[in-house]
């Protein structure tokens, strides 16, 4: 397929930016950069050494044509050709999604030092709020265990409020909807998990080496148990709009969310909060755990 | 041979970077390379088709342009009748110096795929490369980090644009409150919490500014009115997005090895009749009865009674639901 027209203006006006700045450059070492064949920065170069000013036969761009020949690219002139600044929505995306790992926890330093750079050039494009509170004294340990292969111990207190100590291969920090997860082997359960950063209560760095290697089928593979249908009134729509793969339907001044369940007390847990809004529950099973949890309730709040 | 596109693109930007003042659609058609100036001694026919198609062509390069960020000026000349110039101001379209480190760049990378698909797209490879112009180069930089694309749909990108352009959007929305409908709002600013994306803005048929949850939104997100219609106010309103300064603190009652989230946020006070007793603050009393409730008995609220009362409400309603 033909590349972008756009895709190609990025990287020339990249390469003629980066020689700008760093000096002669081989065409390998930008071809390397740019993620390109050096047969493309070639072509580039002299698509950028073509460019003209209206009207007359005036070049903005010009490249010393002996380096050239031996693959250099070596900047004769530029006459004020640079790359063009991100657009608003790179602006939002990239500081977004930069605020974003760093609320969840998960931003590693580098990542702190570019925010702040560019906070400082864009003027900052977007407002992030939240911060699951995940301190270095858990972030840390598990960065290091993860570059030096080392087990890490956790305690871990689950959704369920279940709490536990176990041993883990740590595998890397990944940031998923606004929070930050930790992949990894868990020697316990002798399989692959995801666990929630803010859950963990404390880490230790062990000395023994992981033996478990990542995997790309990991992650969230919990196989839902069952799908439920709930209606509920709109005030309520907020408790099922975040569900695992929920369909909501409307239906006059309510409606009717079907969605996975893996584990029935805890959507019961969930719908709790917004029992008061609640119509209907389907199927038994869920409407047992949801009774079931109303009356523990109720047998120590009243 | 006709001139590549990347290459009538980069021409257009440098020709309306050195303009002195503006140039015309005849003057760019006539003057930059890569568009074809009208055939000499053509007849009325072969000019309109001449016309349409450069229309065509320069409509799109502009609005390519522009997505790609570069802001290029409409300018309006009193002394040279109705016709409309262009313009790009240098210092304005040029990327920062912000030399970042190979570490640095490898978390663009990352950054990038949080939201690729829905708001980036294709562009989010752009969006590097932009950033790779102003990098060091040094071996790759492989990082245990890593974000999964967030839900966010296309009315994200389209709300992010209008505020950049101050111009007025309508959409369809479903409110909790208040059922769905159509939606006027000047888009103040986007706020992202907890991985959730809003926008706030001043609502127009309401009269007041209103905050709405993207997600919810229907449909397309269409521009109304032009550019540059409204000013976005210095403090903009986060109402209860904000991380709120009201805090109060609520006591709950704990049963031993239950409530761990509220032991590691609450100071313990004490212990009665087998219970733990924590004090624990809070800004959003309903985020405080949802987790008690949550815990199916082995917590419960001591005071405030409203907070109690709400708990005690909620279960109560959970016997009533329509069991299927």
């Amino acid at each position: 397929m033909a590349e972008q027209a756009t895709d190609r203006l990025v990287r020339m006006l990249g390469i003629l930016t980066y020689v700008e700045r760093h000096g002669d450059t081989p065409f390998s070492e930008l071809a390397e950069h740019f993620g390109v064949s050096v047969a493309q920065v070639r072509s580039d170069i002299n698509a950028l050494w073509v460019a003209s000013e209206p009207g007359d036969s005036w070049l903005p761009i010009d490249f010393s044509a002996d380096a050239f020949d031996q693959d250099i690219a070596s900047l004769v002139r530029n006459d004020g050709v640079t790359q063009v600044r991100l657009s608003p929505r790179e602006a939002v995306a990239l500081v977004g999604a930069l605020s974003t790992m760093r609320g969840a926890g998960a931003l590693p330093d580098a990542g702190t030092h570019l925010l702040e750079k560019l906070r400082e050039a864009l003027s900052e494009p977007v407002t992030v709020v939240g911060d699951d509170h995940v301190g270095a004294e858990i972030r840390e340990p598990l960065v290091e265990a993860i570059d030096r292969y080392r087990r890490v111990e956790i305690e871990y207190v689950d959704a369920m409020d279940r709490r536990s100590t176990r041993v883990v291969d740590p595998h890397r920090l990944v940031v998923i909807d606004g929070h930050a997860y930790l992949e990894c082997f868990c020697r316990r359960a002798q399989d692959y998990r995801v666990l929630r950063l803010d859950r963990i209560a404390s880490a230790t760095v062990l000395d023994g080496a992981i033996e478990h290697p990542p995997t790309d089928s990991a992650g969230f593979s919990l196989t839902p148990a069952f799908r439920a249908t709930v209606t509920v009134g709109r005030s309520g729509r907020y408790a099922v709009e975040d569900m695992p793969g929920v369909v909501i339907e409307d239906a006059d001044d309510a409606v009717v969310a079907t969605f996975d369940v893996v584990d029935a007390a805890f959507v019961a847990g969930r719908l709790l909060a917004v029992a008061p809004h609640l119509r209907a529950v389907a199927p038994r099973r869920l409407a047992d755990a949801l009774e079931r949890q109303a009356k523990a309730v109720l047998d120590v709040q009243r | 041979m006709a001139v590549e596109k990347a290459q009538r693109l980069l021409n257009l930007i440098i020709g309306l970077s050195s303009t002195r003042h503006r140039l015309t659609r005849d003057q760019i058609r006539d003057t930059i390379e890569g568009y074809e100036p009208l055939p000499y001694g053509a007849d009325d026919e072969e000019r309109r088709k001449a016309e349409a198609s450069f229309e065509r062509m320069f409509e799109r390069d502009k609005k390519e342009l522009r997505e790609l960020g570069v802001p290029i000026e409409t300018i309006e000349d009193p002394v040279h009748g109705d016709e409309i110039g262009y313009r790009i101001r240098p210092a304005e379209a040029a990327m920062p110096a912000l030399d970042l480190t190979a570490a640095e760049l490898a978390v663009v990378s990352i950054a990038t795929d949080y939201w690729r698909g829905a708001v980036l797209g294709g562009d989010a490879r752009q969006t590097v490369m932009k950033l790779a112009s102003s990098a060091e180069h040094g071996p790759r930089v492989e990082l245990p980090f890593a974000a999964l694309p967030a839900v966010a749909n296309d009315a994200f990108g389209a709300l992010v644009e209008a505020v950049a352009d101050r111009q007025s959007v309508r959409f369809e929305y479903s409110s909790v409150s208040s059922g769905a409908g159509t939606r006027t709002i000047d888009p103040w600013r986007v706020v992202l919490r907890a991985g959730i994306a809003y926008v706030i803005g001043f609502d127009r048929d309401r009269e007041e500014p209103r905050t709405f949850r993207i997600q919810r939104i229907g449909g397309k997100v269409r521009p109304v009115g032009d550019p540059g219609a409204y000013a976005i106010p210095k403090d903009i309103p986060l109402g209860a997005l904000a991380e709120s300064g009201d805090v109060a603190t609520a006591r709950v009652a704990l049963r031993p090895e239950s409530g761990h989230a509220l032991r590691r946020r609450g100071t313990p006070v004490g212990a009665e009749n087998g219970w733990e007793l924590y004090d624990v603050d809070y800004a959003h009393g309903d985020a405080l009865v949802a987790e008690v409730l949550a815990l199916a008995g082995g917590a419960r609220i001591v005071r405030p009674a409203t907070l109690a009362d709400a708990v005690v409400k909620a279960a109560t309603a959970a016997l009533e639901v329509e069991r299927g």
